[in-house]
């Protein structure tokens, strides 16, 4: 599921982070849901008691308030005394309406302190309370009517300590929330990591098993939970030494008994082609015929069991620290190559090679370009300043190769548009070049030249000097 | 030795075929062939009467090739070189560590393999080519002696049994006391190989070489190996 462009399309990216990461966020999310969740309530709880028990308290306040000054004014005191002598705490404030006429116990207070509906409710004959605000800071009022003296009796409270008790709950609350989450991501990171160990461990166990250490197992026993993955792998890896075995041993008696009647052929073909002179003219035909046979069924066996072998994974590489340009040029004469010109850099160009293997990439090249590319034309050894690449190039003078088949060029039986053969006649020669290359770390591809010809780049980790 | 009579060579060989066929193409060579068809059979052919090479294929019923060298090599260092049709490099290996001096694959081609048998019998013949001449030199190293041109040596004046390849191998170290040689410069010198000779050969040869002049085999002082390059005799 990716874009044009390679990158994971946006509903994976959750998804393609990585395990760890998402333990730890879950965590860190899952623990403040919860301590969110406990918050929010014990807020919404501790703000329902503290507010109503409030009210509470302060109405009843105002109902002695107001009993007081019914009974002042009753015992024909002037409203402004009466109001004087009610013991109000710095936060309340008492407005009276008596006949239309305001009074207040404070400066600030009047009319515009009570809001209109609870006048309204007031003048109706109920008693009334409500939160409200007063100068933009939350109050309580407590309204009443006293018939007795035909007074509209209004007291408010001024609730600055109990909103500042619940802004304090609330930051402490909030607080515990981030502390929740921090704690939780790290216990997440902690858990992630507990958990995947095993899954680390397993991971490094088929590197090994990958690498070819067949003998690596992981160690059961430990945690049942994890068995069922540690018996899996383990079986998995029995399984897979046993095919190894198997195709390995196949290989083996393949070589071993198709290479038995080889030897016999190859030996006596050498014997008739000492006494060829003594054969007729015709049995002499008849003999090249089988000899040109006898070596071309040789050479397609060897190359056979190189693919089985590099196919069953036994294929055994003997490296050995080499001047790949030596190499090249001591190479090149016996395999058909002595004529090309041959170019290389002033420095050594080390690198670890199987010298056999390499022989064989260098002999099917030349006899590729022998074959399809109008004869070979130039060798050129090449590696950068660092020498961390060595790249050997084989190029031909024949008419190049078409960019659609420059891949399918290195694939078993390849034949080209033409039907033509490769050099074993059988299509196996560049396949076995790529096999080869491959078992060095390195890469093999075609390009066209300056001219018309094939440049076949065989690339090889160097040794940086 | 006279010139005219045929160097002898047994050939161990289960298949009807090749045996037949390297018996007509080493004749062709020059060589008196003698078969067996087991290992068993060579072992008693060879305590009858010596050859000059034996040419043993490693897979053979009952009895096997790797067997067959160790069995000669506990009284014999007749030249062996074997021949293996499989493909991964344990089987050379086991067989050169055996005691065999050289080996081929299947299929061989005959001229390279009389190649081969032709260095390993010069060698041979080499330190009877002038016996007991004027210049014979003792080279002693701690408790080691050794007379390159009487082909012996000796530790705390007990004889060490080398094979001829072996001995060369010490001697071409030891005439380059002090310097490095590469495997392809021993492969040369001492089997007659160029450049693409095995390089396993020499491994192979100096690890049993010091197991018979070393004091500590696990440990060497006189053949020690330099990394990447090759082996150096310290004097």
């Amino acid at each position: 599921m990716r874009d044009a462009r390679g990158a994971p399309r946006s509903p994976l990216k959750w998804r393609s982070r990585s395990l760890r990461w998402r333990v730890t966020a879950a965590f860190a999310l899952g623990s403040l849901a919860i301590v969110g969740l406990l918050g929010v309530t014990t807020y919404l709880i501790a703000e329902h008691y503290l507010v109503r028990q409030r009210e509470e308290s302060l109405t009843r306040q105002a109902f002695v308030d107001a009993r007081v000054l019914r009974d002042e004014i009753q015992r024909r005191k002037g409203v402004t005394d009466a109001l004087g002598a009610l013991d109000l705490g710095a936060r309340s404030n008492v407005v009276l309406s008596i006949d239309g006429e305001w009074y207040g116990t404070s400066v600030s207070s009047g009319q515009s302190s009570v809001p209109l509906n609870v006048r309204r409710a007031v003048a109706a004959g109920r008693a009334v309370r409500q939160r409200t605000e007063v100068d933009g800071r939350p109050a309580f009022v407590v309204a009443l009517p006293l018939p007795a003296i035909d007074t509209q009796y209004y007291e408010t409270f001024a609730l600055i300590e109990l909103d500042r008790t619940l802004g304090i709950l609330r930051s402490a609350l909030a607080a515990s929330g981030l502390l929740a989450i921090v704690v939780g991501g790290v216990l997440g990171w902690w858990m992630g990591r507990r958990v995947l160990r095993p899954v680390g461990d397993a991971a490094l166990a088929a590197e090994r098993v990958a690498s070819g250490d067949l003998d690596t197992r992981m160690i059961t026993g430990q945690d049942p939970d994890l068995d069922s993955l540690a018996t899996s792998f383990n079986h998995m890896v029995d399984a897979v030494e046993r095919r190894i075995e198997r195709e390995s041993r196949f290989v083996a008696d393949v070589s071993h008994e198709l290479r038995t009647p080889l030897t016999t052929l190859t030996t006596t073909t050498e014997i008739m082609r000492a006494r060829r002179a003594e054969m007729s003219p015709k049995a002499a035909r008849a003999f090249d015929l089988l000899e040109t046979e006898v070596l071309r069924l040789h050479q397609l066996v060897e190359d056979l069991l190189e693919l089985g072998r590099a196919d069953a994974g036994v294929a055994d590489v003997q490296l050995e620290l080499v001047d790949v340009a030596v190499f090249v040029a001591l190479t090149m004469p016996s395999c058909g190559g002595a004529t090309a010109t041959f170019e290389a850099p002033e420095h050594p160009t080390y690198a670890h090679v199987d010298k056999r293997r390499l022989g064989r990439v260098l002999a099917n090249l030349v006899a590729n370009a022998e074959t399809h590319g109008g004869g070979l034309r130039r060798v050129v050894v090449s590696s950068g300043t660092d020498n961390s690449r060595v790249m050997i190039s084989v190029e031909d003078s024949g008419c190049g190769i078409d960019p659609s088949e420059r891949e399918a060029v290195f694939e078993r039986f390849f034949r080209g548009a033409g039907g033509r053969r490769t050099s074993t006649g059988a299509g196996l020669g560049l396949s076995l070049v790529a096999e080869h290359v491959q078992l060095h770390g390195g890469r093999v591809w075609v390009e066209g030249t300056e001219g018309s010809g094939a440049r076949f780049v065989v690339e090889l980790p160097g040794t940086p000097q | 030795m006279m010139a005219d009579v045929a160097q002898s060579i047994l050939t161990v060989e289960d298949d009807d075929g090749i045996r037949a066929s390297l018996r007509m193409a080493l004749e062709d060579e020059g060589y008196a062939v003698e078969e067996a068809e087991s290992a068993e059979i060579a072992l008693g052919m060879l305590a009858d009467h010596a050859t000059d090479l034996i040419l043993v294929d490693l897979t053979l019923p009952g009895m096997s090739g790797f067997d067959l060298v160790r069995a000669v090599r506990q009284t014999s260092d007749v030249p062996i070189v074997i021949v293996t049709a499989r493909s991964d490099s344990h089987d050379v290996v086991a067989g050169l560590e055996a005691g065999a001096d050289d080996y081929v694959r299947k299929p061989f081609v005959v001229k390279e393999l009389a190649a081969r048998m032709r260095a390993l019998l010069r060698r041979v013949r080499e330190p009877a080519a002038d016996p007991g001449g004027p210049e014979v030199r003792v080279l002693r190293f701690g408790t080691l002696v050794i007379r390159p041109e009487a082909g012996t040596v000796h530790r705390n004046d007990r004889a060490v049994a080398l094979t001829r390849t072996e001995f060369q191998l010490l001697c071409e170290l030891i005439d380059n006391a002090g310097i490095v040689l590469s495997r392809e410069q021993l492969l040369e010198r001492v089997w007659g190989y160029d450049y693409f000779g095995d390089g396993r050969l020499v491994d192979a040869h100096v690890r049993r070489l010091r197991t018979k002049v070393e004091l500590d085999p696990s440990d060497p002082a006189l053949i020690v190996t330099v990394r990447g390059l090759g082996y150096k005799f310290d004097a």
